[in-house]
């Protein structure tokens, strides 16, 4: 980023060689002057993965499970993206229990996600431990009820989707095969016990030491006519932006800069934008339901919250949310009468965005009329969120100066841990640029 | 007579990474010790509540790791994998020496601290493919033999 501030005499910088508990390989570097950043950069180093060269000439059916490999714990978001896309190309819409079962199987994968962020991840930072394990020796009650409540979420992916990890049985259109009543009714002790641990641990949260920043961020995420969006709804902005899918790219452009393998995002003519749990939260708290609503504000959380680091209080009303929809989706479940809509490949372009636990996950897709991937675009949250991550350090600058080197760095570390970064989904190109000496 | 169990941890599409699932496969065609629970995992996270859940249980585990030759076999305590250069961890999962070193912390008295890990060396997986290299594959029968040697010993 460029210079800002005033030449003064002393300097510092804040150097963190190996981001832990973040996905992938990343670094960071914070030049400080006086009381004021010089200059923040958020290196990916992470190699790029090529995936949108590699879908061109697959067939359209492959692209979810071709797409679900981009991420480990967020496979289900790529095949989602990827469905939405090329069942807008196909002119397809699934609805009623298709629909239904894709916000479970979503439901799932924000459960798992963010239920290893927060107790895994983030805690520690809150509670002053170097990581989950430190943690565990003191509060072990706390981190097993968390991997207890991820432990539902995996079990709804594996249920629904073949199993944890990469599921199998999602397709453009549907499902290879859908779920019987009993199956999914399985999962219900399990998924109203973490409904009430979400609460619990809210209560818990709540009471952690935030440290001040206040950030005025522009929020980007999907909005819905009536739910808190996973899969649907238009693009909106907390500055005014209302958009269809379809025209996301006349809106957001990605940039190449030289010290990150990830492409930056930013708007179109603007700057920096947030995706994410806290930009949802703040253009859709209205869509959760009264008691979830009512949960956030015992917190003390209301939008706009503008404090990254209550991201880890979005999270798990984000959780409690998910458990929710996932019990009623559950309860009202009567089985689809075919488990996918099909179609004749036509020559097109489809588009489509859905919510990542880490935020908007945008795809899209040019097909041929054999039904073979012409062209393929894919942008995800961390993507996204870089230019606000590095913005969200250079107002943190003032605070860090005035710690020691080694608190100052723990702190850096967490800023960026509050927007859990997926360092290896971010990590593609659209061109490879080789320099030789 | 106590209780067993053997946990295979990997992916069959992700070739050589798979060779623990294999090993449980051979061990399902041999006798193993009544009784002895063979458990397969996708995310080393899970071991967390299965090392717990386990106590008094003497739990092997079998994985691949990174090294060469592919098809070597080493056998590694709790302590010998958390002295392993330290890893971050993902906040995609767990490793399993973290798995592992959560597990003891939660439960100190658990089998979590008996764990022994039979780790069968493979070159990184390149892309994605179903079965495993001749190396990696010639070394199955012999990690079946260590893990019930283990179980039995």
């Amino acid at each position: 980023m460029s210079k800002r501030g005033p030449e003064r005499t002393r300097t510092r910088t804040i150097q963190v060689d190996y981001l832990a508990r973040v996905e992938g390989e990343g670094s960071l570097t914070i030049k400080l002057r006086g009381e004021e950043a010089t200059e923040v950069r958020l290196s990916i180093f992470e190699p790029p993965r090529f995936f949108e060269a590699l879908l061109r000439g697959r067939a359209y059916r492959e692209a979810p499970d071709i797409t679900s490999r981009i991420c480990g714990i967020c496979p289900v978001a790529y095949q989602m993206s990827a469905c939405h896309a090329l069942e807008d190309a196909l002119g397809l819409r699934p609805t009623g229990a298709l629909r239904e079962l894709r916000r479970l199987l979503y439901a799932g994968e924000w459960i798992e996600s963010h239920g290893l962020h927060v107790f895994l991840l983030h805690a520690p930072d809150f509670l002053g431990y170097p990581d989950a394990v430190a943690m565990a020796k003191d509060h072990g009650d706390r981190v097993k009820q968390g991997l207890r409540m991820k432990k539902a979420g995996n079990a709804i992916v594996a249920l629904l989707g073949g199993r944890e990890i990469h599921p199998i049985n999602v397709r453009v259109g549907g499902f290879y095969r859908a779920p019987a009543k009993q199956e999914l009714e399985t999962l219900l002790p399990e998924l109203r016990w973490g409904l009430g641990a979400c609460a619990e641990t809210l209560e818990w949260a709540s009471g952690f030491d935030f440290p001040p920043l206040e950030r005025d961020y522009e929020c980007v995420a999907l909005r819905h006519e009536r739910e808190y969006p996973f899969n649907e709804g238009r693009v909106v902005s907390s500055r005014g932006l209302d958009l269809d899918v379809r025209d996301y790219d006349a809106h957001f452009v990605e940039e190449q800069v030289s010290h990150s393998n990830a492409l930056r995002s930013r708007i179109r003519g603007g700057g920096a934008y947030l995706c994410g749990p806290l930009a949802r939260f703040n253009l859709n708290a209205d869509r959760l339901s009264p008691e979830i609503q009512r949960l956030a504000a015992g917190a003390g959380l209301t939008a706009p919250c503008r404090n990254p680091f209550k991201s880890i209080l979005v999270r798990l009303v984000e959780m409690a949310h998910a458990f929710e929809e996932a019990i009623r989706i559950i309860e009202g479940y009567v089985p689809p009468d075919r488990p996918f809509l099909e179609a004749a490949p036509r020559a097109a372009t489809g588009f489509g965005a859905t919510e990542a636990p880490r935020g908007l996950l945008y795809h899209r897709y040019s097909i041929d009329e054999q039904g073979a991937i012409l062209d393929a675009k894919i942008v995800p949250p961390t993507s996204q969120n870089q230019l606000a991550i590095e913005e969200d350090l250079f107002q943190l600058a003032g605070q860090l100066v005035r710690l020691p080197l080694g608190e100052a760095t723990h702190r850096a570390e967490q800023a960026v841990r509050n927007h859990d970064p997926c360092i290896s989904c971010a990590t593609h190109f659209l061109k490879l640029q080789v320099e030789r000496e | 007579m106590s209780a067993r169990a053997v946990v295979g941890i990997g992916q069959e599409v992700a070739g050589d990474d798979g060779v623990g699932l294999a090993v449980l496969d051979e061990l399902q065609r041999r006798d193993v010790p009544a009784g002895t629970r063979i458990i397969r995992l996708a995310d080393p996270v899970d071991l967390v509540p299965l090392l717990e859940s386990s106590a008094g249980e003497r739990v092997v585990l079998v994985d691949a790791v990174l090294g060469s030759p592919a098809g070597a076999i080493v056998e590694l305590s709790p302590e010998e994998l958390s002295n392993q250069a330290p890893q971050p961890a993902s906040s995609h999962g767990l490793g399993v020496a973290r798995a592992i070193a959560l597990a003891r912390a939660l439960s100190p008295d658990g089998a979590a601290s008996r764990v022994r890990v039979v780790a069968v060396a493979i070159q990184a997986p390149g892309r994605y493919r179903a079965g495993l290299s001749p190396e990696v594959a010639a070394a199955v029968p012999r990690a079946a033999d260590r893990v019930l040697r283990l179980l039995l010993g």
